[in-house]
């Protein structure tokens, strides 16, 4: 061989080696561009996991203090309900079984969304918005980003499982259990987290992503579901292995112990994140793999009026509310007996929910009914919000320029809270009282709260005023405020016992001033607070005619 | 001569704290004319477009659009008025074409024919989400929805922002179409052809006051014309005319610019001198607009041409 030919033959040898490294080039610069961006979110996830399984145990051991109270426990533990909502019991007579069955579900789907929406958030988000292709535009390997967003993910659920792990251990669990607990958690984020990486592959945008890889969540938990109804004894069926969620199941932390099925979790998110990088190998960037979705070409004759288009635009938003509050309703409705029965003696605990009713039990479901009328209000600001948010993001200017005056504008944007929170009050009132009557075979209480919730409604509406007013007067801090203030009459309706501030005070917020189920039925707040809410309304409403367009 | 306006704004004065965004600016846009409205970003010119929309307050001056106080009467003047933004926002989950069925809805005349014809137009898929459209396609949107609606008056704010070459051709169609209807237009723009080609009038506003505003013709007049011509002579004696700048000869070739009102006596000089082949260059619209700024194009550069 020449040395001319010695010469090129190792310089194709470089090309070689050099073009597979390529491919990864500055896979170091992104795994800390990624973490500089979303440390705080991760760690604030870590912190709220943890600290749920640390007072969650705490107050397990609180509930069950004796071996006999566990024992007792155990033997009523597996109800098909709880074998299909949480999973499964297995020893349930230890302080860790009990920990998983009320709250390694939670965790899991909270950690997997976390993890589904962390990677898509960096990115199929990242790509869509183009930003993706301006770093491969730089110096930076095709598979690069993806592979140290991907690691970043990783390393996050692997820190929620040492800091769960952690927690457990703090509170006196033992040490195998909590690791292989910690474990199931992270085996179970991996998966998803491998799941989220294909669905951003395949999806344009990152909507599609995230719910794609929600549905395979959501296909999972249906899975150890069904697996779990039909276990003999504690061992759940076949179909369980079907489910990444079964997985975490299996590894029966505080029981069995076992690591194995952890060791399949890995493979599987290591497989799934392969098949990521072949498919982001060959497409395009900014390219996906399915269709881009196509809508109508027409507006709808709804779409065309206010009141269609504000329903359109907040579609997911009431949806998602209505699910969830109509889900609580049913919650609260339920546990109430049971919870009444834990309420003995005179602790500040039971005097939060006494309030002025004479019956424990009665009064328990009222503070339930107050809570639920909360997350309605929740969702009114939320709606109402839009007044701001539509005006902030340049939307108001498209339609101010129409034939469309503010007023009628911000009206609709009003009507709309103020209607749908009507409809869950009386819905959410007659569940939870329907759902509480049931327990306790008394079938009038589903109206009887039914019309106890609606008493809230002037409240509700005193709330969307609020926002209208904020959003006139100080646009910029409108969100800031109304959520402010939201927050402080929550923690002043529902604990401001525990803060012993005066009756007076307590006494006389949007929501506590209401009279509650049991207590004597009084109009008169509900004429004041209604009155507050149209003068905040009207105050609004003409701010917003006299100022300028307040666009960020 | 008495014209009916669709635009007239009188003095206009708009402050944000202690910036004067506005100090005194008129602007007239005569029915039935396309007016072209010029100035650099910051000028103005969106501030004017928000208070003629009555979305901002004016502090001073007066401005009337179609007969109308446009903070007053803004519902009713905005069914005869189509506004097309320079960076059009639009519902992200919703379809392209289901925003133009909201805003000709809104102003209540949505014709579904004409609606089709502008999307074949400017080749627009009407199909697409919102969120998925390109910035030069958000604004095919707005377009498509103004020029399909039955405004009297369209107001364009920089309107071809991130549209191909092939496209602004066909917006210049549209504009030209909507005046031969009898609608007016009021067009911001930054592309000094688009005015050249478009526009009656055109009005040049600096840190919010009118500089400059007539017909291109009248624009034109008060400025130099640059004029190459080849002479036998010798050039020096036209050096001497007053009102004659910029001379530079080269190898009989004469290149000079010249007020208005002294070309007669260059005219003169120049006659001994055995002209041929004389071009007369009235100054371009970027030139106009350059000298109101300070950046004159460098003067070798205008006498080369």
């Amino acid at each position: 061989m020449t040395t001319a030919q010695a010469q090129r033959s190792s310089t194709s040898q470089q090309l070689g080696r050099s073009r597979s490294a390529h491919g990864f080039e500055g896979f170091g610069l992104m795994i800390r561009f990624i973490l500089r961006r979303n440390w705080v979110r991760m760690l604030v996830w870590t912190v709220v996991l943890a600290g749920m399984v640390a007072l969650v145990v705490q107050t397990q051991r609180v509930a069950f203090p004796t071996q006999e109270d566990r024992d007792a426990y155990a033997t009523i533990a597996n109800t098909p309900a709880v074998a299909a909502l949480t999973g499964i019991p297995y020893a349930a007579s230890t302080l860790g079984g009990i920990l998983n069955i009320k709250l390694w579900m939670t965790v899991v789907i909270a950690l997997s969304l976390a993890v589904i929406f962390l990677v898509t958030r960096n990115g199929r988000a990242e790509e869509e918005a183009g930003r993706t292709e301006l770093l491969r535009g730089g110096v930076l390997g095709q598979h690069a980003y993806s592979l140290a967003n991907w690691v970043v993910a990783g390393a996050f659920a692997f820190v929620v499982g040492a800091a769960t792990t952690a927690a457990a251990i703090g509170q006196g669990l033992p040490a195998l259990g909590a690791a292989v607990m910690g474990a199931s958690f992270v085996g179970v984020a991996v998966v998803f987290i491998g799941v989220a990486a294909v669905t951003g592959q395949l999806s344009q945008t990152s909507r599609g992503a995230n719910a794609l890889a929600a549905i395979v969540l959501a296909i999972a938990y249906g899975l150890r579901a069904t697996a779990d109804l039909q276990a003999e004894g504690d061992v759940p069926s076949a179909v369980s292995w079907a489910s990444p969620i079964g997985w975490g199941q299996q590894m029966r932390s505080y029981g069995e112990n076992l690591w194995w099925p952890f060791a399949l979790s890995v493979a599987v998110a290591v497989l799934l994140c392969a098949i990521a990088l072949l498919v982001e190998r060959w497409r395009d960037v900014g390219e996906g793999i399915l269709p881009d979705r196509r809508g109508p070409q027409h507006a709808s004759a709804l779409l065309r009026t206010q009141a269609g288009l504000t329903l359109r635009l907040q579609r997911s938003t009431i949806i998602g509310w209505a699910v969830g509050v109509l889900a609580a309703s049913v919650f609260f409705g339920t546990v109430a007996t049971a919870m009444a029965g834990l309420l003995a003696g005179d602790s500040p605990i039971t005097q939060i929910f006494l309030g002025g009713a004479k019956d424990v039990l009665d009064s328990l479901v009222g503070f339930f009914a107050m809570a639920n009328v909360l997350l309605i209000a929740a969702f009114a600001i939320q709606s109402a919000d839009t007044i701001r948010s539509e005006e902030a993001n340049g939307r108001a200017e498209l339609q101010w320029s129409h034939a469309i005056s503010r007023a009628q504008w911000a009206l609709t944007r009003m009507l709309v809270p103020a209607v749908i929170s009507l409809v869950l009050l009386a819905t959410g009132g007659y569940l939870l009282g329907a759902s509480f009557g049931a327990s306790v075979n008394d079938p009038g209480q589903g109206p009887r709260f039914a019309a106890a919730s609606l008493a809230y409604w002037p409240s509700v509406l005193l709330m969307i005023g609020f926002v209208m007013f904020c959003a006139a007067w100080l646009p910029r801090f409108a969100t800031a405020v109304s959520w402010g203030v939201y927050g402080f009459l929550v923690v002043l309706s529902m604990f401001g016992d525990l803060f012993g501030l005066p009756d007076w005070v307590i006494q006389n917020t949007p929501f506590t001033a209401v009279p509650r189920v049991g207590e004597d039925f009084s109009a008169l707040p509900l004429i004041v607070i209604g009155v507050v809410a149209i003068a905040l309304s009207v105050l609004g409403l003409r701010r917003l005619r006299a100022r300028d367009l307040a666009a960020e | 001569m008495t014209e009916t306006l669709a635009v007239e704004v009188n003095g206009l004065k708009k402050s944000f704290g202690t910036l004067h965004a506005l100090d005194g600016l008129d602007l007239r846009v005569a029915t039935g004319s396309v007016a072209g409205f010029l100035g650099p970003n910051g000028s103005g010119k969106s501030t004017t477009i928000r208070v003629l929309l009555g979305l901002l307050r004016s502090d001073g001056g007066t401005a009337r659009l179609l007969g109308g106080d446009p903070w007053r009467d803004a519902v009713e003047l905005h069914r005869r008025v189509a506004y097309v933004a320079g960076d059009v926002t639009l519902w992200p989950n919703l379809t392209g074409g289901q925003a133009i069925d909201i805003l000709g809805a809104l102003r209540g005349d949505l014709d579904a024919k004409r609606v089709d014809r502008f999307l074949q137009l400017f080749d627009l898929d009407p199909t697409k989400k919102a969120r998925s459209y390109s910035k030069g396609n958000r604004q095919k949107v707005g377009l498509v929805a103004a020029f399909a609606s039955r405004a009297e008056l369209l107001i364009l704010d920089e309107p071809t922002n991130g549209l191909d070459p092939l496209m602004e051709g066909i917006f210049t169609d549209c504009v030209s179409e909507a005046q031969a209807a009898g609608r007016s237009v009021l067009l911001s723009s930054h592309i000094f052809a688009e005015v050249e080609k478009l526009c009656d009038t055109v009005t040049i506003i600096r840190d919010g006051r009118t500089v400059e505003s007539g017909t291109l013709g009248e624009l034109r007049h008060l400025q130099r014309s640059t004029i190459t011509v080849t002479i036998d002579g010798d050039p020096t004696a036209l050096g001497k005319v007053p009102g004659l700048h910029n001379l530079t000869a080269d190898n009989g070739r004469v290149s000079f610019s010249v007020d208005e009102d002294a070309l007669p006596a260059v005219m003169t000089a120049l006659a001994p001198l055995g002209p041929r082949g004389l071009i007369s260059t009235p100054p371009s619209l970027e030139e106009l607009f350059l000298r109101h700024y300070g950046v004159h194009p460098s003067d070798t550069e205008v006498a080369a041409r």
